[in-house]
């Protein structure tokens, strides 16, 4: 009961499609920024909280924390995550996906993130999953290629 | 004055050659003699000398260099290759060691030599104790030397080519010692990893190590001895040589050998001490020996004796032990400082004096090549060593050489290693080259720069593809990189970034250490229950049950069955399912149903009972066929007299009967009340109906068209209605022995309501008051579709009471019925749905009134009936012998009155007129005092009168046969029925009946004759017993006959015209 606690921690990073013709074509033509997402195609954190729910309850309802199997868990998490996400038409959006599992022992636990970013189009959810043996904190961020 | 660090390093390249050419002077012959001969090169003049020297100096420089860029690499083979070298070198080294010894030998003998000059050396002791504190160990070196210079005086003394190759030779050997040093540094290192760093240990070591070598070579050493002897011989002529200048030489040779064994062991120190000792004399031997040889020579030689003289030094330091280190690098830097001028010097421009060099030799090319050639054997001499180990050519500073120009199978070695290295490198490359494409980039450079030091040729290929694809690749991220700073610097001016603030991921607090043994262990050996003191306050919500609810109304008084009511049933229909079923129809076909299977059952058991039928015969009459009892032998019908009987008009075999209170009580809950009981005539054995009244019934009548509604009216003045459709469950009944009677109370009455309009006497006659029949056929057309309401409800009541006042009634039928009784109509039972409503009023009193008539008081008006054929006219019987003729709507009409034949006023009461029910327009009517007249509508006279034909007594019941239109029957007072046949007799009737001993009460006449053999006529007579007796008359009286109402008609007008004499009495009836 006394030892440390161990955290497994999983990132997972993408970058969604829509930089390279911007990048072919920058010398000759004009350039192809969007200082602002589509309203549609906005990082919606309400909606991908429920995507990373979804995702946490089905794969960890009944799981236990063991040293071994979390690190491909975590990894397996924040992949899954990051796909459905790409998945939800989040255009030219940098996903960034945090997967963190610990261990239940009752020790307290504080984590926090701090993002420089901009503040119109960037944004980010976290979603925590408790059960008896662990926790998981899975935190994703969306920033906007411009 | 004191070679330095560097030197040191250089020499251990020289020590190679040494050990090389001490190799070649071993196996003897050839080699020895090429050496020779390459000594023969140098055969220039000893100006050359310093030069080469120079070219000398300059190898150690690029061996520095050369070995600067092995030690890096080859540091991780080192041990090994030492352990194998250290072998090898064994053998060099013990012969090294033995040219050591050789050398002692000579020092020996210089000491001893110089004891003699010890004046001298105490002179100088005092410039010389820093010498020798600084190079310590420098004898050895310069024992060499003095024997170089030795050999050098003799060469001088012979020719120069001579001299030229002992200086060559020379140079090797010193080339030699220095590499036998760098390899006993090695092993020493080695073995002070194997012994442990104690400071005797070298020592002894090394002290255990030469005298075991020793051992071993003492064979050997007589050929070397020889060997020796050889060069001795040169020594001697050179000793013979100085032994010209001084005798102390040869004493010294002498002893030389004497000491050789003797010292064999003496101490470094003591060496030191003598080659010190030695040095300074040979320095001085030299100085006055080659005085002749010039000046610059002289110094050559010191520097050359410096140099390798150091390094021995250094050597021997080293083999005593670590203690001296300290002292050696001091002596090194010193040396290093000394040296660093000339070194530089000659550092700067190495290869211009390998020129000089070059074109010093050139003037003797063969020699050069075959000095190269030579030099080149003996290094294939040592790769041929070195061929088994993989990593000895790298290890071997000689590499720059090979570089220049490579054997076979060194060629081969470092294809397999730089193939390797490539592999090595492409593997690397791709791994790291994206992401560390610059630290690859330089390895690559790294690896091809030491690649290019070993095969310069080999390099360039290397190069070339390394340096392409990084360079694409460098400029491509550049490329990139660039375009992505500008991206980036032009977004950065359109857009802000900021500092989020923090977001709180996750905070999750620690667990106090009680949740934390209860979360661990709290959970065993116990299970949660809960425990309720008071299990009804488990939950407040449900403390109570479900409050049920009924709605239900009462009445009082309670008199009838139906004193309360409500939705009782509601639950039970809820629960079950209604089959549907079409109920008004099932209704009626069960009633129909019903009828017949009674009726057939009536008859089964009158033809079982015979006695029955036997009583029924004999009370039938002559007059009658047959005839039936009605049973009214029941409880409730004892003791009761029968006020009247009625027949229905539409339903000829519907009769009812009125029965009185009871005489004395026999059953007491209706004792009180009246009875009337309504009777199909074709089941005999009981009522169909029992209804019960308050008051005393005088009149009834039916509904007109269908006989479902029975009106009555009282003696109270009040008009009383039964439904007789109404459902038994609203009525009180009675259980009586085997089966329960229902008796109905009154649907709708009068009583007590309508006060202003209502009767105020007792009623004398109630009628209905049929539409005409031009409005019965309208009917047909009518929307109205159901035959109840077309039939039923299209009729006013009539009313009559003794003062002369006619009350019209309008029946409505209620489209619902109210179980709990209507708060409006207060003569309504509840749940009838049958009521009356007062229509107009008829005052007869004032119509009727007469001048003539006032002394007889207020007339009394009996009886009323309506005009078949136009119900708004009517005939009101009254007490005084005439018929008043009115009209609804107070139209004159002609005949006002409707006179007896008598003339005058007449107490005579009219109290029966019946019209004719074949559509004649004549009635008849029955007086008090016997006489029976014949009316007819147009005519105030009567067609006929019949004064006697009852003898006087008075007429109850006067009634036309409703099957044949000239036939009417006759009730009188003195219980007689009689027969009138008018086709028959106009005279009388044509037959009389005497009801007894049982008198007869009332009487009524049911027939029907429009069924084809079925028609018959009955006779309902009451009977005082309260007995009812169904006459069914003879078939004459009951079959019409032939022709018959023509025949009346023209009967009636015969009247007519008689009735124009009334005063003479009737005539006779016409006869046809």
């Amino acid at each position: 009961m006394a030892s440390r606690p161990s955290f497994v921690v999983g990132t997972s990073l993408s970058l969604s499609d829509g930089a390279p013709e911007a990048e072919k074509n920058a010398a000759e033509s004009e350039n192809t920024y969007i200082l602002r997402p589509i309203f549609q195609q906005r990082f919606r954190p309400s909606v991908v909280k429920d995507c990373i729910h979804a995702v946490l309850k089905e794969e960890l309802t009944n799981a236990e924390y063991s040293p071994e199997e979390m690190p491909q868990l975590t990894k397996h998490l924040s992949e899954t995550v990051k796909d459905k996400l790409k998945g939800m038409g989040f255009d030219r959006y940098k996903m960034v996906v945090q997967v963190l599992i610990g261990e239940q022992r009752g020790e307290g636990v504080f984590m926090a993130a701090r993002c420089f970013w901009d503040a119109d189009t960037d944004n980010y959810i976290h979603d925590v999953f408790m059960n008896d043996s662990l926790f998981c904190v899975v935190a994703a961020f969306g920033c906007f290629y411009y | 004055m004191e070679p330095g660090k560097r030197r040191t390093k250089d020499d251990t390249w020289k020590a190679e050659d040494l050990r090389k050419h001490l190799w070649a002077v071993q196996s003897g012959s050839p080699k020895e003699d090429k050496k020779h001969r390459d000594k023969k090169l140098h055969k220039d003049s000893e100006l050359d000398l310093l030069e080469y020297k120079e070219h000398k100096y300059r190898d150690p420089d690029r061996d520095a260099r050369h070995r600067d860029l092995y030690t890096s690499k080859e540091n991780p083979y080192g041990e090994r290759d030492r352990e194998k070298h250290r072998e090898k070198r064994k053998d060099t080294k013990d012969r090294e060691k033995e040219k050591l010894k050789e050398r002692h030998r000579e020092q020996d003998a210089e000491r001893l030599h110089g004891r003699g000059k010890d004046r001298e050396k105490e002179r100088d002791r005092r410039p010389r104790k820093e010498e020798i504190k600084q190079t310590a160990a420098y004898h050895n070196i310069l024992v060499r030397e003095a024997r170089d210079r030795q050999l050098l005086d003799r060469a001088d003394k012979k020719t120069r080519s001579g001299s030229k190759v002992r200086i060559e030779e020379k140079e090797r050997r010193d080339e030699d010692s220095e590499r036998v040093d760098e390899d006993r540094e090695r092993r020493y290192r080695e073995r002070k990893l194997q012994y442990g760093d104690n400071k005797d240990n070298p020592l002894k070591f090394w002290l255990y190590k030469e005298e075991d070598e020793r051992k071993h070579r003492k064979p050997r050493e007589v050929d070397r001895e020889k060997k020796h002897q050889e060069k001795g011989s040169t020594r001697e002529k050179r000793e013979k040589h100085s032994k010209e200048k001084g005798n102390f030489l040869t004493d010294k040779e002498g002893e030389e050998r004497h000491r050789e064994k003797r010292h064999r062991d003496l101490d470094d120190e003591r060496h030191r001490n003598h080659t010190e000792r030695k040095e300074r004399l040979s320095k001085e031997e030299h100085k006055k020996k080659e005085s002749k040889n010039g000046e610059h020579r002289n110094r050559g030689a010191r520097l050359k004796r410096d140099g390798p003289g150091s390094q021995h030094a250094e050597n021997l330091v080293r083999s005593i032990g670590k203690d001296k280190d300290s002292r050696r690098k001091r002596s090194r830097e010193e040396g290093a400082s000394l040296w660093t001028l000339p070194q530089h010097q000659e550092g700067e421009e190495p290869v211009e004096i390998e020129k000089e060099a070059s074109d010093l030799q050139n003037a003797g090319p063969d020699e050069i090549s075959a000095n190269f050639e030579d030099d080149f054997e003996d290094y294939e001499d040592d790769f041929e060593v070195c061929d088994g180990d993989d990593d000895e050519s790298n290890y071997d500073p000689d590499s720059q050489e090979k570089s220049e120009e490579l054997p076979p199978a060194q060629k081969r070695e470092i294809q397999e290693i730089q193939k390797a290295i490539n592999a090595e490198n492409e593997r690397i490359g791709e791994l790291s080259s994206k992401r560390f494409p610059k630290q690859s980039r330089m390895e690559y450079e790294k690896q091809s720069r030491a690649d290019a030091n070993i095969s310069p040729s080999r390099t360039p290929v290397c190069g070339i593809f390394v340096d392409f694809a990084t360079a694409s690749h460098r400029q491509k991220s550049r490329s990139q990189a660039l375009k992505q700073k500008t991206r980036s610097t032009k977004l950065l001016r359109l857009i802000d970034l900021d500092f989020s603030f923090t977001f709180s991921l996750l905070d999750l607090p620690p667990v106090n250490e009680y949740d934390m043994y209860i979360r661990n262990f709290g959970k065993k050996n116990t299970k949660q229950a809960y425990v309720q003191y008071n299990e009804d306050n488990v939950e407040r919500d449900i403390q109570t049950e479900d409050i049920e609810t009924r709605e239900v109304w009462t009445q009082h008084p309670g008199e009838s069955a139906l004193v309360s009511g409500g939705s009782r049933d509601r639950g039970l229909s809820d629960a079950t399912i209604v089959p549907k079923i079409d109920t008004p129809r099932l209704s009626s076909f069960l009633r129909a149903a019903c009828q017949v299977v009674a009726v057939l059952l009536e008859e089964d058991r009158l033809s079982v009972r015979p006695s029955w039928q036997l009583t029924a015969e004999d009370n039938s009459l002559h007059v009658s066929d047959s005839s039936c009892q009605l049973n009214t032998d029941l409880p409730f019908l004892q003791n009761r007299e029968v006020l009247c009987l009625h027949a229905s008009q539409v339903q000829r075999q519907t009769v009812v009967s009125v029965h009185d209170v009871p005489g004395r009580a026999s059953f007491p809950p209706l004792d009180s009340r009246l009875l009337l009981c309504v009777w199909d005539i074709w089941q005999p054995s009981g009522p169909q109906k029992a209804l019960i009244c308050e008051s005393k019934v005088t009149c009834c009548c039916f509904s007109p068209f269908k006989a479902f509604l029975l009106f009555a009216g009282t003696v109270h003045g009040s008009v009383v209605v039964w439904d007789l459709r109404e459902d038994s469950r609203i009525h009180h009944y009675v259980r009586l022995s085997d089966c329960s009677w229902t008796f109905r109370t009154p649907t709708f009455s009068t009583d007590g309501i309508l006060t202003s309009v209502n009767h105020r006497s007792s009623l004398r006659a109630i009628e209905p008051v049929a539409t005409s029949v031009y409005r019965k056929q309208s009917f047909v057309l009518s929307p109205f579709t159901t035959q109840e309401e077309m039939s039923g409800l299209s009729f006013h009541i009539a009313s009559l009471d003794e003062s002369g006042i006619l009350n019209m009634w309008v029946v409505v039928e209620l489209p619902k019925a109210d179980n709990a009784g209507s708060m409006s109509d207060l003569g309504l039972l509840p749940g009838g749905r049958i009521k009356l409503v007062h229509s107009s009023v008829i005052q007869l009193g004032n119509s009727l009134h007469r001048k003539d008539s006032e002394f007889w008081g207020p007339t009394q008006t009996l009886s009323v009936k309506f005009l078949p054929s136009d119900s708004n006219h009517f005939i009101v019987g009254t007490d005084l012998g005439f018929i008043s003729h009115g009209t609804r709507q107070d139209v004159k009409v002609s005949p006002k009155l409707f006179k007896p034949q008598q003339h005058g006023m007449r107490p005579v009461k009219v109290n029966v007129i019946d019209f004719s029910p074949f559509g004649e327009p004549i009635f008849l009517a029955g007086c008090s005092d016997g006489s029976i007249r014949l009316h007819q509508l147009a005519s105030e006279w009567p067609l006929a009168q019949w004064d006697s034909s009852t003898e006087g007594s008075a007429i109850c019941s006067l009634q036309w046969s409703p099957t044949r239109p000239a036939v009417f029957l006759v009730q009188d007072a003195a219980s007689r029925v009689y027969i009138w046949d008018l086709l028959e007799s106009d005279l009388g009737p044509v037959a009389t009946q005497l009801i007894s001993p049982d008198r007869l009460l009332a009487m009524t006449v049911t027939g029907e004759s429009d069924k084809a053999g079925g028609s018959f006529l009955a006779l309902a007579l009451a009977r005082a017993s309260g007995a009812v007796d169904i006459q069914y008359l003879k078939r004459q009286w009951t079959v019409p006959k032939a022709d018959e109402q023509s025949q009346l008609h023209l009967l009636l007008q015969e009247g007519l015209w008689s009735s124009e004499h009334p005063w003479r009495g009737p005539r006779g009836p016409p006869r046809t």
